[in-house]
């Protein structure tokens, strides 16, 4: 019994230290792709980087983002932070259109509500305009403003390096 | 004289007095108070204090780093969750590093369960997390062939690109060991690699009077009162002669 016990709580202990991890981002590109494909690279040019840092309010956490594609589609795995924590992020785009949206891990304490397929679902179909904004409006959830405003930058990085990974 | 009079008078001198004393408090609370309440759009909880003398207020632990990790042209010093990479703090919260490996014009610094690819200027080129690595926990890191090879539970992998994966590993593998620090030099690494205490929590705390400890909520409590006492008598001093009138 204790032994039970006492992996219980060291289980918890772990996945509060690792904080939400729902989907591995291995396991969310292999259901995009029905297999794993090779991981391809996107380097961030000196404009790229500054365009990123505008579309995330600060520089781009690393000079090249690794992404997987068929040719049609493009998956990313993005992160940013919500508040204090990082969001880890999978958009699905294709046509320079997000075709879907999945939150893979989420840390912070409050503001998970942008797990909700209801939320997410309004990214489906979004695009960019011509200064870089989403080409729709997303409604936000009170309580989640940081975290909603973390995934609307995340999309609109995703279709910004889409755009420049099939230049 | 009237005792109206002398009421008026000794209000104002002790409003003056009250203001003037706690002047440095009001400032405090206020230029705190507007700060945290722009905290998303100012940072702050990205942002780190890093002070040896803070992170020993706020009893977080301090050590001090014993070894480092080189190569023919670069140098790794890790301890408190940070890492100086050739003299420069890179980021926070980072692993504890298992090796630094150099492969053409890319450095790669490794952890148990994840890979920090620098250019040689320490920019950061790419994270690779567990998911993105052959098998973790990672036992060690080294170079082969002008290759990175990693040791794992179930044998060494190999990759050119810090990207895509082989098993096996070249015939002649340089694993990255850790070389001590001199004595002299680990008190002012030490100083460098304090641990950082957030900006947002610092303000929260000098706000609300907790970084003084247990009596600052009540310090400030009598801060508060204060302030009541001179808004009331603010207010009557105001309202008193009108009224009259």
């Amino acid at each position: 019994m204790r032994p039970r016990l006492l992996a219980l709580v060291l289980g918890l202990c772990a996945a509060q230290a690792l904080g939400e991890v729902y989907q591995a981002p291995e396991a969310f590109v292999a259901e995009v792709f029905g297999t794993l494909p090779a991981p391809r690279v996107l380097w961030l040019s000196r404009k790229m980087q500054a365009q990123a840092s505008a579309i995330l309010n600060h520089p781009p956490a690393a000079l090249r983002q690794r992404y997987w594609s068929d040719g049609a589609k493009s998956v990313w795995i993005l992160e940013e932070i919500g508040k204090e924590e990082l969001i880890t992020a999978g958009f699905v785009v294709s046509q320079g259109h997000i075709d879907h949206v999945r939150v893979l891990a989420y840390r912070e304490s409050r503001g998970q509500e942008v797990r909700d397929p209801s939320f997410l679902k309004q990214f489906s179909g979004a695009g960019l305009d011509q200064s870089d904004h989403l080409d729709r409006g997303i409604d936000g959830i009170s309580g989640a403003t940081l975290s909603v405003h973390a995934m609307e930058r995340m999309a609109r990085l995703a279709l910004y390096f889409d755009r420049w990974s099939r230049d | 004289m009237p005792f109206r009079l002398r009421l008026v008078r000794t209000l104002r001198r002790w409003h003056a007095r009250i203001g003037f004393a706690a002047l440095v408090f009001f400032m405090l609370i206020a230029v705190t108070g507007v700060a945290l309440n722009h905290g998303a759009a100012l940072g702050l909880d990205s942002r780190q204090v890093h002070s040896k003398w803070l992170a020993r207020w706020y009893g977080v632990r301090h050590d001090q780093p014993r070894q480092a990790y080189r190569t023919a042209s670069h140098l790794l010093v890790a301890a408190n969750g940070r890492w100086l990479l050739d003299g420069s703090a890179v980021g926070e919260k980072m692993p504890y590093p298992l090796g630094l490996v150099e492969i053409g014009d890319m450095i790669v610094v490794g952890g148990e369960s994840s890979l920090h690819v620098y250019r040689a200027d320490g920019a950061l080129v790419d994270r690779l997390d567990s998911s993105a690595l052959p098998r973790v926990p990672l036992k060690a890191i080294g170079a082969g062939e002008g290759e990175l090879v990693v040791q794992t539970a179930v044998g060494p992998f190999t990759s050119a690109d810090v990207l895509s994966w082989r098993a096996g590993a070249p015939k002649v593998v340089s694993w990255s060991t850790p070389t001590p620090l001199p004595e002299a030099d680990r008190e002012a690494y030490a100083q460098r690699l304090a641990p950082g205490i957030s900006l947002q929590r610092m303000l929260l705390d000098l706000h609300s009077g907790r970084f003084l400890g247990r009596l600052g909520p009540l310090f400030f409590d009598l801060v508060a009162l204060f302030l009541t006492i001179l808004a009331l008598s603010g207010a009557w001093m105001f309202l008193a002669p009108r009224l009259r009138r």
